[in-house]
Formats: C-alpha cells, structure tokens, sequence
C-alpha cells in the first residue's frame, strides 16, 4: 500500500550565521564535526579544579585574552582542550607512578621506613595547673561573695529602719512633690501652685542633691556602686553603710527669695487699738508628714507657704491701687491699708523673715480664723476658676461664659439679671466686706449684750443663726417679760450686713440702721417701751379690768429725746377705780402710774354743778409712786396694783 | 420678670402720634416716674412656600429689648396652633439659612418703640408701632415687677392704667388672658391663664397678638381701598373701650 507518506525529519538548521552578504544569502558557519563536539565535551572535564589546573585556566583565559584579535586563536582553542586533557592525564600518571615507587620502596624497609607520629607530651608542671586553678576558684568565690554581701546589706536595711537611703528619701519626695530629671543629671523640682491654676509670675523651682556627709567615714573609694546618676561631681559617700540619725541623704536647695518664713497678718485696727487680729499660715494644715520625711519636706513646706503669701500679697497690693474707693487704699511696702468703717481700719502686712528661728513670734490675741480662712480660698477661688472653664453646651459655642450665661438665652433673663452677672469682686473687695461684716457683728453682738446685762426688766433674748454668710448674719430678739411669757413677746429680726443694719419688726415693718451702735440701742428702746405697754393690755384683759385706751405714740407733754411716749388707760371691773400709765424713754425707761376713783371723794355741789351724781364722773388723777410698789417687774407690780384696787362692792 | 400687660391706646381724632407719647411721656414724669432708657420690640415674618395640600405655615421671629439675650419665636401652622420657643441671638443666623423653605416677608415687619419709665415697682413703656415706616399706633406696655400671678395684681395694674392714661379699662382681663377651653387628655379643660405663673413668652406673645391685629386692620384697610395713614383703631381693636 503507497497510502503513507514519506515524513522526513530533520533538525531545524540552528548553525551560526557567519555572514549575511549583500544579496541575503547566509553563510552559515557549518556544524561542528563530530572530532569537534568531543573536543567540546572533554574541555568542559572539571579535573576537581586542581590549583593547577586554575593556574592552566588563567593561562589559557590570558592567553586568550592577549591573542583575541589574531585569527590562529581558533586554532588554537580547538587543540588546546586535548592539550589540557593530554597533560592532566599525564600529571595523574606521573603522581601514581611516584606514589607506587615510594610504596614500594618502603614495603622494602631498605631506605625508607614509615613510622606512626608521636602525640606531644604534656610537660606543664602540677604548681602551674594548681596555681590556675586556684585563681579561677578565687574568682568564682568573689563572685558568690559580692552577692552574699548584697543579699546582707539587703536583710539589714528591712530590719533596721533607720538606714536612709537616697532612693527611699528620693520616692517619698516625688510622692508629695512633683519632680523632674533634666539633661544635665540634675533633679528640678517645682512647688509652685502652676498647676493649680496659678499665674504667678514668680518661679518656685528647687534643685535636689544628695546629702554630703559631714563627719565623713572618708571612704571616697572607687566602690562603684554609687547609686544612680546624679551629678558626677558630687562626692559618692558609702551610702551603704548607715547614716547618722536626724539627717537624710537628700538634700534640697530652694531659691534665695523663697527662704524662710512668711506669713500675712490681717489686723483690724480702731485709732491705734488693735481690735482682731488674723494670721495667715498654710502650716499647720494638712496630714503631718515631717515626722516620718525628714527635713526637707519642712523646708518646702516652707517655701511654698512664702510664695503663697508673696502672690496673695501681690495680687491684693494691685487690687488695692486699682479700686477706687471713697477714702483711698494705701499701699505702703509691705502694708495694705483699707478703710472699713470711719476710724476703723484694716492692715493687711506681708511678714517675712529670712532667718530660721525655731521660736514662732508671740502669738496675736484675738486670732481670727475666719478672715485667714477667707483669704486663702478667695485666692484659691482665682485659681480654680483659671483652671476650670464650663463647658459649652452645645460644643460650638464659645467658651468662656459661665454656665449661667450659656443659659440666659433660652431662659429670657432680663437685663438685671444680664447686668448681675457681669459684675465681678476682687479679692480685696471681698475681704473689706467681710471684715466690715465681722465688725459689724461684733458690735451689734456689744450692744445687745450691754442692753441684756442693764435692762433686768423685760428680758432681751437674742438668738444667733448658726449658719450665715461670711457678709450677713441674723439675729432674733425676743423680749419678754420673767414669769408673763404667755402676755406677749416683741420680737423682731436684725439683718447684719457689712455696713448697715436691717430690722424686721413683727408687724411688718422695716427699718434701716446705719453702723452707728446707738441707733440700735435706741430702737431696743422704743421696742421695750411698745413692749411693756401691750403686755400690760393683755394682762388688764386677763385681770378683767377693761382697757379705756391706749397708744404707742402719745403726744402730750415734753417733747421725748427719743422716740416717742406710750400710754394707756385701764378701768376696773366695777368702774370704781382708773388706771393711767405713761412709759416714755428718757433714755431709760421711765414709767409713771396715776389712779383715780370714780365717785369722787372732794366732791361738793356747788351752784354751778348742783347735782349728786356728777361725782361719777371721777376724780383727779394722783400719782402713784412705783418705784415703791412690791413686785419684780412692771407687769408684776401693775398686776399687784390691779389686785389691789379691784373690790368686791357692786 | 413681673406680670406685663399690653394696652392700646386708642388716638384722638387729630392728633399725631409723637403728640400722644409726648403728652403721656410729660404725665409720668409728673407722676414721678423717672425715664430709664430706650425699648424695642420687633416682629419678622417668614412665610413657608405653598405647597399642595398643607396649608402655608407662618414663623413669627420676635425680639424684645428687655431680654437683649433671647430670641422668641411663634410658629403658626394654619390651623391655629402655635407653638413658642426661646432661644439665643444666635437662632437669627438659622433663619437665614432657612430661605429654601421660609420666606421672608420684608413688608410685614412690624416693630414697637419708644421711652421707658420706672416708677416704683412698674416699669411702663410708651410705644409707638410703626410698619415700615408707616406709624400704627399707640402701645402701651405696664409691668408689675414683684407679682408673678395676673389674678393678685390685675386690680392695681388696671387702676394705675386708669390713673395715667385716663381711660376707661374693662374690669374683666384683657383677651390675652381669658379662659380658655381646651380638650386634652382628660376631657374639656379650661385654662385660666391668669392664675398661671407669668413668664416672658406671655409678653411676646401678647405683642403677636397685638401686631396680628395692626396688620389686619391695614389689610383691611388696603381691601376698603384707603389710605394707610394715622389708624382709627376704634373699631377693631376695641379692647379698651367699654
């Protein structure tokens, strides 16, 4: 069957072009013979790259290298495989040959014998080997016997408190003051009142170094442990070993103008008397710590006490020159003089003392802890509010005015209130009306007492409200009368602001004083002299006499040199007898009592007045002489007198 | 913020309006009032775009002088429910942005302003309402400051209107202030709102109610076809005349 196909294989014609002439036909180099290709294949043998054979392939890459442009260099490449290969083989055959001929001849033992190689003989001496040892030894024991001795001194320090080290000393200072590490290695701390809100332009930064030891125990020996970086200069003492008692091993040092002692004295003063005094001192507040921390923290206690009182004393200084008051503020050193009340003033003196005597000054009489108090919050109010901004509500609005202003839109507050708000007091304002106030107080607490103690007849209680604010206080007075509380009682309240008084009477009445003591002394007065007369109305209705009239503001007679004089007229229950009181203020209360009979005793019937029974119409009024009358008080001695002039006829 | 209640003053034939407030003005400071200042209080309107179906809404933006840091609005969906709101200064910059769906009526603005006199415990402040420019009429605003409650003191604010303004004032409360029947939840209720506590809203919206009144009348005005000049309110706002 002729139905296959003839399938001719070939290889495609991969042969190098050698050349490409003008025309396109390509020369190409023709393939490799077959002599050819085994050349190729022996010259890629790798005799396991014997140096001499590297050395023969430097040759032969110089070599080539040096003859690339003449054309005998094909040539040559072509023979110089079989050359390689030739004299490999040869190199191989002459070593074999040497190796058989060198074995052979020492299997003879004629000329050359072979013989095993001796190891090296150990030849060190046992003084060396134990001298060695010794030395390794002794180190390891410096090893173990450095950490026994840290292990001790460890053990020692738990059991013996006393041993201050710089560290411990350091910790309990950076646990109530803030510190900080600067690049130099030393140890700033800041006792300023900074991050409480404070704008004090005056630093308060101290410098902590450790303690150097006095009575030196001399070891300045290279023992490197020295505990932690501090300034390289600073000598190292053994802080190891234990310190002397009552000194620490921390020491600080705080700036020249914060040293020492300060405090600011508050006195009231009334024409070179001293009326109060008030001392204002940070010490003595706060848990106590000096005990357990030594030294140093007495001392930045201090220091900050001293700034506190600079900036208190800086910021009421500039307060006082900017205010302008009626009778201005002095500013005098270290003196603020203000003017609280005519002839009263008060002195606010910054007191610093740079030298450290251990002896306070002699205590002020009359320490008022209330006007120190007050100073140190309103000047920690300031900072608080520095600090502390509310937040605005909603968060876009602008911050800055208080909560209450935020709010004043949508509530629809109306101009006086808007106004409120915008008014500020500085701190000396505040500590002026405060101090008015205490004074105030004072006085008004004099004259009531005076008056309790020197009128005994109606009695005047006064009652005191505990709570108050630091610029009102009130009291009650009540007046009575020992043994007839149930007749009546006046009483009436007193607001005690910083310059004026305010009394509320039980009828509604209001009336304004001034700071003069003796305008209230004058209304107790006229109040006692109302008093005494609408008790004695109660009491006549209670006796059964009727009372005829009566009238708080009587004006007959001489003109009263106060107020105004009361009165009131009583009959008995049978007619036959009249009572007549007058109680005016003179200053003191003076009471005058007159009685009358009813059918009168002189009467005579005359031509004009015929008749019998125009003696009803009541006699003259006589005098009675109170004063003489038994009985402890006015309404005592009016029931007495009452009693005795109510008679059984008919 | 006391008890406020708005009175017009009805104009005499003839007279101008600044003659009025003089000659009132004149007669406080006679009684002894002292004069304190300057108010104002103004109404802006803004109309929502009509729409199908619902009807247009009206947002009332009032500003009244004695609380510079409040706004008030008023809005009035057509079927007479109002709803009040207080704000600060700053809801004017909202309204602004609002023009998509409320426009504003420049025409409509209504304004009341004038002299204020304290006198005791009252604050009384003579207004002149004007319209864009066009005088109204005569406004008279009293204000009892220590009295929260309308019932405890309308007495003495009616006498002291009687006193000064010589005219005869109604004994029963101003419209403002009438019971009102309401249904909630609990049934028919009435509202007594002169019992209530008095607070600033009640003002704004007394004046709402007032300018309401100014603007119809010069709606009805321009219908009749008259001139807008010196308003005889004798027929339409006749709450003072007996």
């Amino acid at each position: 069957m002729s139905n296959s196909v003839n399938i001719s294989v070939e290889t495609t014609c991969e042969n190098q072009i050698r050349e490409i002439a003008y025309d396109g036909t390509e020369l190409y180099q023709p393939p490799p013979t077959l002599s050819e290709s085994l050349a190729k294949c022996a010259a890629r043998i790798d005799f396991s790259k014997t140096s001499l054979e590297d050395l023969k392939k430097e040759e032969k890459s110089a070599a080539a290298a040096e003859e690339d442009a003449k054309d005998a260099n094909i040539f040559q490449e072509s023979l110089w495989p079989w050359d390689a290969v030739r004299n490999k083989l040869k190199d191989a055959y002459t070593e074999i040959c040497v190796l058989s001929d060198v074995i052979s001849i020492a299997k003879d033992k004629r000329y050359l014998v072979l013989d095993p190689l001796l190891e090296d003989s150990d030849d060190t001496k046992p003084i060396v080997q134990v001298y060695t040892r010794k030395k390794a030894i002794s180190q390891a024991a410096q090893v173990l016997l450095s950490g026994a001795e840290r292990l001790r001194n460890a053990h020692s320090e738990l059991r013996n408190p006393n041993v201050k080290d710089f560290h411990i000393e350091l910790l309990r200072l950076r646990q109530n003051w803030r510190l900080k590490k600067v690049s130099n290695g030393a140890i700033i701390g800041d006792l300023s009142y900074r991050t409480a809100g404070s704008k004090f332009g005056m630093s308060g930064t101290f410098e902590v170094a450790k303690a150097e030891d006095v009575l030196d125990e001399e070891t300045t020996t290279s023992n490197a442990n020295s505990s932690g970086g501090n300034t390289p200069n600073t000598q190292i003492s053994t802080n190891n070993g234990i310190q002397p008692n009552g000194s620490s091993s921390l020491r600080v040092i705080v700036p020249a103008e914060l040293q020492g002692v300060a405090y600011i004295k508050v006195i009231t003063q009334k024409d070179q008397e001293d009326l109060c005094t008030a001392q204002v001192n940070l010490m003595g507040h706060g848990p106590n710590i000096t005990a357990q921390v030594g030294v140093w923290q007495k001392t930045l206690e201090f220091a900050q006490n001293v700034l506190f009182c600079k900036e208190l004393f800086a910021q009421l200084a500039r307060e006082a020159i900017q205010l302008q008051a009626p009778i201005p503020h002095v500013v005098i050193g270290n003196q603020i003089r203000a003017t609280l009340l005519p002839n009263i003033q008060l002195i606010i003196s910054l007191c610093h003392s740079t030298s450290f005597d251990s002896n306070q000054p002699a205590p002020i009489n009359d320490h008022d802890h209330v006007l120190e108090h007050s100073l140190h919050q309103l000047l920690r109010e300031v900072h608080y509010k520095n600090s502390h901004h509310p937040f605005p509500h909603p968060a876009s609005a602008p911050l800055g005015p208080s909560k209450k202003r935020m709010i004043a839109g949508p509530t629809a507050a109306d101009r006086d209130s808007l106004l409120e708000m915008t008014k500020t007091q500085t701190i000396l304002e505040q500590i002026i009306a405060q101090a008015q106030h205490i004074f105030m107080r004072k006085r008004t607490q004099y004259v009531l007492d005076t008056l309790a103690r020197d009128v005994k007849d109606p009695q005047i209680v006064s009652h005191w409200n505990a709570m108050n604010s630091p610029t009102m206080s009130c009291v009650k007075i009540n007046i009575v009368t020992h043994g007839y509380d149930a007749f009546g009682r006046t009483s009436l309240v007193i607001h005690v602001k910083e310059r004026s008084l305010k009394c509320i009477c039980r009828d509604g009445r209001v009336m304004r004083l001034s700071y003069e003591p003796q305008e209230l002394r004058d209304l107790i007065l006229c109040q006692i002299n109302s008093h005494q007369i609408s008790c004695l109305v109660s009491l006549a209705r209670c006796m059964a006499w009727t009372v005829l009239s009566n009238s708080n503001h009587l004006g007959i007679g001489k003109v009263e040199p106060l107020g105004n004089a009361s009165s009131c007229l009583l009959a008995s229950p049978n007619s036959d007898r009249m009572i007549a009181v007058q109680i005016r203020c003179d200053p003191q209360i003076d009471v005058k009592v007159y009685i009358a009979r009813s059918p009168r005793q002189d009467f005579f019937p005359t031509p004009l007045v015929p008749e019998k029974f125009w003696e009803n119409l009541g006699g003259n009024f006589k005098e009675v002489r109170f004063d003489k009358i038994e009985g402890k008080s006015f309404l005592n001695k009016m029931e007495f007198l009452m009693a005795s002039l109510t008679s059984n006829t008919a | 913020m006391g008890v406020t209640v708005l009175q017009p003053y009805p104009m005499p034939e003839g007279k101008s309006g600044a003659y009025i407030i003089d000659h009132l003005g004149k007669r406080l400071l006679s009684l002894g009032a002292t004069h304190a200042g300057q108010f104002l209080v103004d109404c802006e309107t803004f109309i929502s775009t009509p729409q199908h179906g619902t009807p247009t809404r009206a947002v009332h933006v009032l500003h009244n002088s004695e609380c510079p840091a409040s706004t008030f609005s008023i809005i009035d969906n057509g079927t007479g429910k109002q709803v009040a709101l207080v704000a600060d200064n700053i809801f004017d910059l909202l309204m602004l942005k609002m023009t998509n769906t409320f426009t504003s009526k420049k025409q409509t603005k209504i304004e009341s302003r004038g002299a204020r006199f304290e006198y005791g415990d009252f604050v009384i402040k003579l207004g002149s309402v004007t319209m864009m420019e066009h005088f109204k009429g005569v406004l008279v605003e009293i204000e009892y400051k220590p009295c929260i409650t309308l019932s405890y003191c309308w007495e003495m604010i009616r006498e002291m209107l009687q006193g000064f303004l010589s005219i005869n004032v109604g004994k029963e409360y101003p419209s403002y202030f009438t019971t009102q029947t309401i249904m909630n939840a609990m049934g028919q209720q009435q509202l007594h709102k002169q019992n209530d506590i008095y607070e600033p809203m009640d003002t704004i919206k007394q004046y709402l109610e007032q300018f309401t009144n100014y603007r119809k009348h010069v709606q009805m005005h321009s219908a009749m076809g008259g001139t807008v000049g010196p308003v005889m309110m004798n027929t339409v706002v006749g709450m003072g005349r007996p």
